[in-house]
């Protein structure tokens, strides 16, 4: 890889956070997907990896509380982003994920780009892809979270709801895991491996920093904000290790695999359970 | 009396002797004051009056009340069905054999809902009746189930169907919202992701000409 100008993207705790939802996401995925199809010969091949039906639910049930856990951190880890002082433009800032008007505008003149109708719009630091997918994860994993919940203590959660919302947990639980393994193994992969800006692979969540010429592709108006505060020589940051770029090159493939693999086979073996 | 006691066999034999297992039913419909409601015909329309639990709507009988069938309350639910003994639960019941207790628990019919005759779960003495199932029944597997516990749908029905809306409607609407939000996202994000490739393909290929 060339010297070039590389600017930051993602701190360390950020690429941790999601290196850590990468692997417990794969995780319950797969342990998910081998109970939801453990009438099937897939399912019983899937579960037998880790090490039959019981064992996989345990570790199903295992790794979704540290997901919470985790879930709670990145809640602490929030709380700690937000300027108290300047709150306001702290959340509805360009810096902020949450969505706001510019957000539809930059929907609009992309759908018009699509057909050259329009140039494409200027991102600032989050597209509006980039903050559904986090949204998306924020709303879906606390309904995982207490849905799950509710099925590995029914005794407990029938004595809160009644015994029948057991029967809505599971669907939703479904339901929510099916929308989920769906969208990140076609859309979220799509966006970050096989759209030609972006192939083979999105680095800056592995690396942190990304190229400036691909900043300012992507995002001008991010860039230009930065160059405007003076904050570019901050925002600066080192190309990553040759050896570390193999690593997450090698991992990164190795989950996009697992991911197609398990949405192949989810969708071949559907047909032969029932799915609700 | 002691002619009696000697000459009449005692009470025991008696009570068995009976001519047909209709007729013992009658007898039990007599003794108990359960009846079907084809039975009890009602001389004319009582819109208020219902099966608890089942909800056929504000007029629960038809006129003639020839047509309406429970079997809700039958000490055997089965009664009077041709060739019962013939029959396996899954010519009948077919989707009740594809819950997830029959396919992942493996567990059979008869280990919830009893022997022959299998009563009707709204039957008063019926293990499965909402009083005691969980203690009679689901206790057997999930310990320390509670009433609540056993209000769990284990038949739970198909949840998209209209069917669902009356009998199980937070399910219906669960199912329905999640399959729009579904059908939603994947129809937006996927021809959005197509549209991104294609038009990022052309704009590469015409950067690398100039």
């Amino acid at each position: 890889m060339t010297q070039t100008t590389r600017i930051k993207r993602f701190s360390t705790l950020e690429r941790l956070f999601h290196l850590f939802l990468m692997l417990t996401f794969l995780i319950q995925a797969a342990t998910g997907f081998g109970r939801f199809f453990i009438t099937t010969s897939w399912g019983k091949s899937l579960t037998s990896i880790f090490g039959g039906y019981e064992t996989t639910a345990l570790i199903h049930h295992w790794v979704g509380v540290i997901m919470i856990i985790g879930f709670l951190l990145h809640i602490l880890y929030l709380i700690t982003r937000i300027k108290w002082k300047g709150f306001g433009k702290s959340i509805f800032g360009p810096d902020s994920l949450v969505p706001n008007l510019q957000d539809v505008r930059h929907l609009w003149q992309k759908v018009l780009w699509f057909f050259g109708l329009g140039s494409p719009p200027r991102f600032d630091r989050w597209t509006y892809w980039e903050k559904f997918d986090y949204w998306a994860v924020f709303w879906g994993l606390p309904l995982l979270a207490i849905t799950g919940l509710m099925l590995i203590y029914p005794m407990v959660a029938s004595r809160i709801v009644p015994g029948w919302a057991l029967n809505v947990a599971a669907l939703l639980h479904r339901a929510e895991a099916i929308l989920a393994t769906a969208y990140i193994f076609m859309i979220h992969f799509f966006i970050g491996h096989l759209r030609p800006s972006s192939f083979p692979m999105n680095e800056g969540m592995f690396s942190g920093s990304i190229t400036i010429e691909e900043a300012m592709e992507e995002k001008p108006a991010w860039v230009e904000r930065i160059k405007k505060d003076g904050n570019l020589e901050l925002a600066m940051a080192k190309p990553p290790a040759r050896w570390y770029r193999g690593v997450y090159f090698i991992f990164g493939y190795s989950a996009l695999a697992f991911g197609v693999y398990l949405l192949i086979n989810g969708i071949a073996y559907s047909r032969y359970i029932r799915l609700h | 009396m002691l002619a009696e006691l000697l000459l009449i066999p005692g009470p025991a034999p008696c009570q068995e002797e009976v001519a047909s297992s209709i007729r013992r039913y009658k007898e039990h419909e007599v003794s108990t004051g359960f009846y079907e409601e084809y039975e009890a015909r009602p001389r004319h329309q009582r819109p208020f009056v219902g099966v608890p639990g089942v909800r056929r709507g504000l007029f629960p009988y038809s006129p003639s009340a020839a047509s309406v069938r429970s079997r809700i309350r039958l000490a055997d639910s089965h009664r009077a069905i041709k060739f019962y003994w013939g029959r396996r639960c899954e010519d009948c019941h077919i989707t009740e054999t594809r819950d997830i207790h029959t396919t992942r628990a493996n567990l059979t019919c008869r280990q919830c809902h009893g022997g022959e005759p299998i009563a009707s779960i709204e039957h008063y003495y019926s293990p499965l009746n909402p009083i005691r199932k969980h203690a009679y029944v689901c206790a057997k597997c999930h310990e320390g189930a509670s009433a609540s516990y056993s209000s769990y749908i284990v038949h739970q029905p198909p949840p998209g169907s209209l069917a669902t809306r009356k009998s199980f409607p937070v399910l219906f609407y669960a199912y329905w919202l999640m399959i729009v939000l579904l059908a939603g996202t994947l129809a937006f994000f996927i021809p959005h992701s197509i549209l991104v490739g294609l038009r990022e393909l052309f704009r590469k290929r015409g950067k690398a000409k100039k």
